[in-house]
């Protein structure tokens, strides 16, 4: 289901970083950069710096190393052994690392007044990314259980902690802590998922970000709850929530995509086809269509494809010649292929067929809706070929049973307004009224306008998006000053020279 | 049972009709809300049905989950009501994320609640005369002054339409309802709150407990401070009253085990109380009311703080309290009494206004009848310093009060009823410290204090003032007199006018207006020498006589002004002096100078009299007099509001077709409304909307002065829009430049305010930022607002140049290297700038004018726009204000030497006499020390190679040479001046640079002695001392040292003889004598023993001129006088003259150009 995109997008990130591994720096020297870069937002109360720290988590979970660098990264930070901090967090590490990690404390007490002479300053940021290293190890160890109840604890601790610098770490935490959750058996959709355990804190970590005006955590939490009505299908409750609910207007761009995604997903099983398109829409353009999401890029657009065929629109064959998407949307060509001719049976024989792979991506129910767009779609082929055909007609090439139903169909395809025909009930004929000059109306204007403003809009996003440095008109003011100076000095050169020239001359004169 | 997954079921409930099955779904939902709130939102209608239905035994569960999910719905109003109407299923001590909430909403509604209920209401003095004023504006301006008001029409009167700021805090900008809204509501922030009067009564019942709850717990905890915060924002008195009482009773009830040392938790707290009062609080009316009520209870308190009451005392006007308090203590009669008495009289001083001491002193018990009889003796002395003083030598201190004595007669008429009710005095001792008090009320004795310890510990720096005349050609009149300026400002107050003696050649150069400057420029450098300034004065001031012919009346008018100086707001012993001066010339200069003089002599006296004398003189219309008298009749109606005048000035102002007239009135109008706030604004929106920009520039002033140091966001606004939209530069300069008086007070916000101001294209902009900075910065070293200025250094427009020069040495007087780093690139780059030939004359008039500011007052002043305690300085301000019109009339900047604070600590004991005692600053003493003297160097040295330069004859190879030059003369120039170490250069400065500071060095060598005296070892042996103590962090100085603003927090008195009576700041410091009735040491008052002599006789003049030259040889304390005089009588000759057959005046040539520059070429720059 839907959490496939999330684990699509773990296998990328490590595809991705069998790719480009760190250059040089060992995975410890990393992590402890990071703690580095961790205090420097918090000193500077600048959330990129912390954002820099959590996006070197993909390269760092890929390493060989990386249980080992984890424990020596929790050492550093926290020198004391009996630190209870340290304790925690060195409890989920292997007993290996565990031992050695004592062992070395033997050894790190003699090194540990150096530790300490270099005064790791113990604040609760770094603790908290090494909790998130922590979960990511756990996870990539599938220790589900224990990592679960980790996360529980560990995600009230930073819902205690009322820090804003902390945000962007504890969306993190959340967000594992979910994924933890949803791997415990009996996966969601049965209704005792333990997924449906944890709404309660979801929910309250939603409330408590809202007053606190973490938009970050606000916006993770929002994702992840909708996610998890969705996994089981609460639907209802899911638009309930988005309909009391405002999402935050300044959260990162990735979760913005997840957000139109599930709203997309929740629209179109609501059959509000229209909105559930505008919304997949903007997540698969804002998604990133390489690197390590990729596997949402697909997914997202597995079900644009559905809800455009559900509209009766073809989606533009190129989509499916793109690299990162043609394997992937293999099954979905084929449907879109059926659906284009309206081919009830070659529809039906692409449903049988990749029935299994429908069902793991979440659009199986929805591709079944497609059946009377199949059909709406033939009618339509029809009605643009002939200016009127005969109801047997119909029947017999879009193998529908009777001249009856036939007529059932063209007639709801006329007041869909899918096809401008008129029926002839009484000679059992469709007369398609002449397509009208789409140039004499403001359609095309009105399309033009809506593109206008789609990429006006754009262009905002990107201007707002844009950082600006400090005082850099300074340095212009500056330059303008020394040209001013510049000037002048000509200018008193000038006059001096002048004045030497005339005396120049003068001596000229004299000498003449 | 586990939580739910689904409400569904659950709300599918509510519907039932059981009230058993209703209230199960009830506790159901109220249990697991957090995760079912989504679906419970659809059901709101039947919850809210439930608990509306009044015979439904759950109704307040169903508050409590209505509550709830209004909370998750972010509709906190809504979710406060609904929890107040839960009763006891509200919990407040629960301490969630949702109570917390839901009580901080309480708050914020109550505060709005209580505000409205205490709606703001102006203080009733400024009711009344806004309200005339409204009408005569409504009356007599056009119709467009009205428009501005936007909501009335255009005859309602000022009080109905004008609503009053509402902002206490600046974060209610944004969310506090706004009681005084156009239909009391809150049109114009929807949302913000709950309509209190939305709220149902039995809602308000439950708020009103829930908060008495919540302060019943701070009080607990003893946090009291937040409850006294809530109620200033409720604008609730009685929640007030009840905190600070209750703090008391707690002290009471377990204070006994604390320690004393302590400051006491009811002390602090008032403290924090009158701060927010005196800071945050912007509104009169609610200021008022609460330092009325501070002042209720700092009386009903055992053990009163006196300082704190009278701070109250003063905001309030509530001079007959601050008379009681003063009998009382002097009625105690002990000696730390009486100390407190007179400390409060030095703290009244500061703070009151003229009038206010004057009423003080009025209800005081009389102190003798005798001294009444002296008042004709005296009145003629007055007039005619010529003749001796019978009491000179006895006691000054008696005599100048004596003189006072007389202002009570004259200068106020209702004197006279009250004196004749006035108790009398029960004994000699009490009679005695009554006349004292009034000494201290009328300020002759700061006054003299601190003339004392700017003349005893002057550090002025001839060296950099000779530097500057080299480099400024004397002819041309800007060049002379900046140096004038500089020269005024250096030794401002410190009586020391040795420059002008020393350099008559250059002061015969004074022509003109040129010679106006330079003799009112004595008045700047004798300021506040009250008991000696008329008799310095003699040899210039117009003779009774009438004989015109007799002097120049340039020298006739600029002495006129130096008298207003010297007796700036102390005036009441020479106001008739110059009242007749006035009448009777018929000289434009001489009236010129006799408008401003009087203007200052008789600020803020409210005298009719020269008001109307004033006006009489502007009715003739003269552009010459009009700019002067202007402004001299709003010094005199200073801060009154006085509805009549400013309908007088508005009229004639429209009357008149002089510009300077104009500009004069403007001005004036503005420092009528000084620090009246709301009540200007009827005035402001008026002038704004004049067509004229000279009066639309009197609107800008107005805000300036009106709200000066208020912070007022409303006036900031007002500032900003017209500093970017205004059509007229002028104007637009002095908005900008007026963001500085309005946020003198936040020194920090001002950088960024200006900043893009600072880099505007238009240069008018730009010389106002730099002002503005200036200003509010003033004394403060601020970095930001110097990284600003530094840049606007080498701007290309001259006059910004200008502004950045003075604003800068604005910000950094006082400063040092070691408190801040840049101040000597500062003054090296002032010197280079000044010296530099292609230099702009306007930049270099700058130039020379920060060099006298930065070393202001013998660098011992600093600029400071408000008193030690916080309150306005209204002396500074206003001569600030008035100086910042020096762009239109240079000789108006001088009054900037209003805005100079002496920076010492004075320590004076019960007999107002000033004993020899240290006290203890814990700084290192580099920390605060004063700035190394300039080194005087021979640099003839560019000289000869310029001439080199000129043999070369290859045009590439000369611009080379050139460029070396320039180089190798900038390098010279830069020449790093401060070779002393800083470390010594205190002790250095004795032995080394006694031709510079000759007086000041025979005072440290006479308190040397001293010191020595009382430790009983050799003087020689403590130097010693002290030389090895050096740079240890800690150090002691003598009574009257300077001690600067930062420093004050450091000075500690030592366990000793002397014990102060209050915490320790700067200024007079009442002393309490340990050792009462034991003889003591006094420092010996050298200002006023060396301008004792008396006054110079025309027959002393020609002598006096030889003795000039060896004047500053003052060695022999005996021949200061007959050198100051000789030097005096010189000067004298020189500025007086009329012609050029006088010897001094001989080389100066008659500038044709000069009458231009000064009416036009100065006026339009």
């Amino acid at each position: 289901m839907a959490d496939k995109m999330d684990i699509d997008a773990a296998n990328g990130e490590k595809e991705e970083g069998k790719i480009g591994p760190a250059p040089g720096l060992p995975t410890e020297r990393v992590i402890t950069n990071n703690f580095n870069l961790i205090n420097q937002a918090v000193d500077s109360f600048d959330a990129r710096f912390t954002l820099r720290a959590l996006r070197s988590i993909a390269t760092i979970r890929k390493a060989a190393n990386f249980p080992e660098a984890l424990a020596i990264g929790i050492r550093t930070a926290f020198p004391k052994p009996q630190n209870n901090a340290r304790r925690v967090l060195e409890e989920m590490l292997p007993e290996g690392m565990r031992s050695s990690g004592g062992q070395q404390n033997g050894s790190g007490e003699a090194n540990g007044g150096a530790v300490k002479e270099q005064d790791v300053v113990e604040i609760a940021e770094v603790w908290a990314y090494l909790g998130v290293l922590v979960q990511v190890y756990l996870f990539d160890h599938q220790e589900y259980q224990r990592g679960a109840d980790f996360s529980s604890n560990f995600v009230d601790k930073i819902r205690s902690f009322n820090r804003r610098t902390m945000d962007p770490i504890g969306a993190k935490a959340y967000f594992y802590y979910a994924l933890f959750h949803e791997n415990l058996n009996p996966l969601p959709p049965s209704k005792q998922s333990p997924v449906i355990d944890i709404r309660p804190k979801l929910l309250a970590a939603l409330r408590s970000a809202v007053i606190r005006k973490d938009d970050e955590t606000q916006a993770a939490v929002t994702v992840l709850l909708l996610r998890n009505y969705i996994s089981t299908a609460d639907i209802t409750q899911a638009d309930l929530l988005i309909a009391q609910t405002q999402f935050p207007a300044s959260a990162a761009n990735n979760q913005v995509c997840r957000y139109l995604y599930y709203l997309g997903r929740i629209r179109a099983i609501q059959l509000a086809y229209t909105e559930a398109h505008a919304n997949l829409e903007s997540a698969t353009r804002k998604s990133p269509t390489a690197g390590p999401a990729v596997g949402f890029y697909q997914q997202a657009t597995k079900l644009l494809i559905v809800v455009e065929l559900l509209m009766g629109d073809i989606p533009e064959r190129s989509t499916f010649r793109q690299p990162s998407l043609e394997s992937a949307l293999h099954p979905y060509f084929k449907l879109v292929q059926a659906v284009r001719v309206g081919d009830l049976q070659a529809f039906l024989k692409c449903v049988h067929a990749f029935e299994q792979q429908f069902r793991s991506d979440g659009t199986y129910t929805l591709i079944l809706r497609l059946r009377q767009n199949v059909i709406k779609t033939g009618v339509r082929m029809l009605s643009l070929s002939y200016s009127r055909i005969s109801l047997r007609d119909i029947c017999t090439r879009l193998h529908i049973s009777s001249e009856e139903s036939a007529e059932y169909i063209t007639a709801k395809a006329i007041r869909d307004g899918v096809i401008e025909a008129t029926l002839d009930h009484t000679h059992g004929h469709l007369i398609t009224t002449p397509a009208r000059d789409a140039y004499s109306t403001t359609e095309p204007s009105e399309a033009f306008h809506a593109r206008i403003e789609a990429l006006l809009g754009m262009r905002d996003e990107c201007v707002m998006a844009m950082r600006y440095p400090m005082n850099k008109h300074r340095q212009e003011i500056a330059e303008a000053a020394k040209a001013r100076e510049r000037e002048r000095e000509l200018a008193k050169e000038i006059v001096e020279g002048d004045a030497d020239a005339d005396d120049g001359d003068e001596g000229g004169f004299e000498g003449m | 049972m586990g939580g739910l997954t689904s409400a569904a079921g659950v709300v599918g409930y509510l519907s039932e009709p059981d009230p058993a099955i209703q209230a199960f779904a009830l506790e159901r939902l109220n249990e697991n809300i957090e995760s079912v709130w989504t679906e419970v939102s659809g059901s709101i209608g039947i919850i809210e049905a439930l608990y509306e239905d009044e015979t439904f035994s759950h109704r307040e569960l169903a508050a409590l989950v209505l509550s709830k999910v209004y909370y998750q719905l972010q509709e906190y109003n809504e979710a406060m009501v609904f929890a107040l109407g839960a009763g006891k299923y509200f919990d407040i001590d629960n301490a969630e994320e949702y109570e917390e909430t839901i009580v901080a909403k309480c708050v914020d509604t109550y505060i709005s609640l209580c505000a409205l209920h205490n709606p703001p209401k102006p203080a009733s003095s400024i009711d009344r005369t806004s309200s005339e004023f409204g009408d005569s504006m409504s009356s007599n301006a056009n119709g467009a002054a009205n428009a501005s008001l936007g909501v009335g029409s255009p005859t309602t009167p000022f009080t109905q339409s004008y609503l009053p700021s509402k902002s206490l805090l600046n974060r209610d900008e944004e969310t506090t309802w706004d009681a005084s809204a156009p239909g009391g509501g809150n049109a114009g922030v929807p949302g913000a709150h709950p309509h209190p009067l939305t709220l149902s009564n039995a809602t308000k019942k439950s708020l009103q407990s829930v908060i008495r709850r919540i302060f019943r717990s701070c009080y607990e905890v003893g946090a009291y401070k937040q409850v006294v915060g809530i109620a200033v924002e409720a604008r609730n008195m009685e929640i007030m009253r009840e905190a600070i009482l209750q703090a008391t009773q707690d002290e009471k009830g377990h204070g006994k085990k604390t320690v004393v040392a302590s400051p006491s938790q009811t002390e602090e707290l008032m403290e924090y109380v009158l701060d927010i009062c005196l800071n945050v609080v912007q509104e009169r009316g609610l200021r008022n009311q609460i330092l009325k009520l501070v002042l209720g209870l700092l009386n009903d308190i055992p053990n009163p703080d006196y300082f704190a009451i009278a701070r109250c005392v003063v905001y309030l006007d509530q001079h007959s309290m601050a008379s009681d308090m003063l009998q009382q203590l002097v009625r105690k009669g002990d000696g730390r009494s009486l100390a407190v008495a007179y400390q409060l009289s030095f703290d009244l001083y500061e703070n009151g206004t003229q009038e206010f001491l004057q009423k003080v002193m009025e209800e005081l018990p009389e102190s003798d009848d005798v001294e009444k009889t002296e008042e004709p003796e005296l009145n003629g002395d007055a007039v005619r310093p010529g003749t001796p003083h019978p009491n000179e030598d006895e006691n000054a201190a008696e005599s100048q009060q004596l003189l006072s004595e007389l202002q009570d007669s004259t200068g106020a008429s209702s004197t006279v009823l009250p004196s004749r009710t006035k108790s009398q005095p029960e004994n000699e001792e009490q009679k005695k410290a009554f006349a004292s008090i009034r000494s201290i009320l009328r300020g002759t004795k700061s006054i003299e204090l601190n003339l004392e310890f700017l003349f005893r510990s002057s550090r002025s720096d001839k060296a950099i003032l000779n530097k500057v005349r080299d480099s400024l050609e004397a002819r041309n009149s800007i060049f002379h007199t900046s140096v004038t300026f500089s020269n005024a400002f250096m030794n401002a107050g410190t009586t020391v006018d040795s420059f002008f003696r020393e350099n008559l050649e250059w002061l015969g150069k004074a022509v003109n207006w040129s010679k106006f400057t330079a003799t009112a420029a004595l008045g700047v450098i004798h300021r506040g020498n009250l008991g000696q300034g008329q008799k310095l004065l003699e040899p210039y001031l117009p003779k009774d006589n009438a004989n015109t012919s007799q002097g120049s009346p340039y020298s006739q008018g600029g002495s006129l002004y130096a008298l207003g100086l010297i007796y700036t707001n102390h005036g009441t012993n020479v106001l008739d002096y110059l009242q007749r001066q006035l009448k009777t010339t018929e000289d434009e200069v001489v009236k010129h100078g006799g408008a401003l003089g009087l203007g200052l002599a008789g600020m803020a006296t409210g005298s009719e009299q020269i008001y109307d004398d004033l006006k009489h003189v502007l009715y003739q219309d003269s552009a010459i007099n009009g700019e002067a008298v202007g402004t001299a009749m709003g010094l005199v109606m200073l801060g009154t509001g006085n509805v009549r005048v400013l309908e007088d000035m508005l009229q004639y102002s429209h009357d008149t077709q002089h510009e300077k007239i104009v500009r004069g009135l403007a001005m004036g109008m503005a420092l009528v409304m000084y620090a009246r706030q709301e009540a200007a604004d009827e005035l402001i929106n008026g002038l704004l909307e004049e067509a004229d920009p000279a009066l639309r520039y009197g609107g800008i002033m107005t805000v300036a002065l009106a709200y000066c140091g208020s912070g007022s966001n409303k006036a900031v606004r007002k500032l900003l829009h017209v500093a970017v939209s205004d059509a007229s530069d002028d104007v637009r300069r002095a908005a900008v430049m007026s963001l500085g008086f309005v946020l003198f007070r936040k020194p920090g916000s001002v950088p960024r305010m200006v900043e893009l101001l600072s880099e505007s294209y238009n240069p008018h902009v730009r010389y106002g930022a730099t002002m503005a900075l200036g200003i509010a910065c003033a004394g403060t070293g601020l970095d930001e607002a110097i990284d600003l200025l530094e840049p606007m250094t080498k701007d290309s427009v001259d006059f910004v140049r200008q502004g950045a020069f003075i604003a800068l040495a604005m910000i950094m007087v006082q400063q040092n290297e070691a408190m801040n780093p840049k101040v000597n690139t500062i003054r090296k780059q002032l010197q280079k700038s000044i010296a530099d030939r292609h230099e702009d004359a306007m930049a270099k008039f700058g130039c020379a004018l920060a060099l006298g500011i930065i070393d202001a007052g013998g660098r011992n002043c600093t600029i400071s726009l408000q008193t030690q305690t916080g309150n306005l300085n209204m002396a500074a301000i206003v001569g600030m204000a008035v100086f910042t019109q020096y762009w239109y009339w240079f000789p108006l900047t001088h009054f900037l030497a209003l805005a100079f604070t002496p920076t010492a600590v004075i320590g004076v004991d019960q007999d107002l006499e000033v004993p020899s005692f240290r006290f203890h600053s814990n700084t290192r003493p580099s920390m605060f020390d004063y700035p190394p003297e300039q080194e005087v160097k021979t640099e003839e040295a560019p000289e000869e190679i310029k001439t080199a330069v000129l043999s070369t004859t290859a045009q590439a190879k000369r611009r080379k040479l050139a460029k070396d030059k320039q180089a190798r003369r900038e390098s010279m120039d830069v020449d790093p001046t401060p070779t002393t170490p800083k470390a010594t250069a205190a002790d250095d400065k004795m032995e080394t640079d006694e031709d510079v500071v000759d007086t000041g060095k025979l005072a440290e060598e006479k308190e040397a002695e001293k010191d020595g005296e009382k430790d009983g070892s050799s003087s020689s042996a403590s130097a010693i001392k002290r030389k090895v103590e050096r740079e240890k962090v800690g150090y002691e100085m003598e009574n009257m040292s300077r001690v600067l603003p930062g420093q004050v927090k450091f000075v500690s008195f030592l366990e000793g003889r002397y014990q102060p009576v209050k915490k320790p700041t700067g200024g007079v410091i009442l002393l309490e004598d340990t050792q009462f009735g034991e003889p003591k040491q006094l420092l010996e008052m050298k200002a006023r023993k060396k301008s004792a002599p008396p006054a110079p006789t025309p027959g002393q003049t020609t002598g006096g001129s030889t003795g000039a030259a060896g004047d500053t040889d003052m060695a022999d304390a005996s021949a200061v006088p007959a050198g100051a005089a000789g030097g005096a009588a010189a000067a004298a000759g020189v500025l007086t003259a009329i012609d050029e057959d006088e010897e001094g005046a001989q080389e100066a040539p008659v500038p044709d150009e000069f009458e231009v520059s000064e009416d036009e070429g100065e006026g339009d720059e």
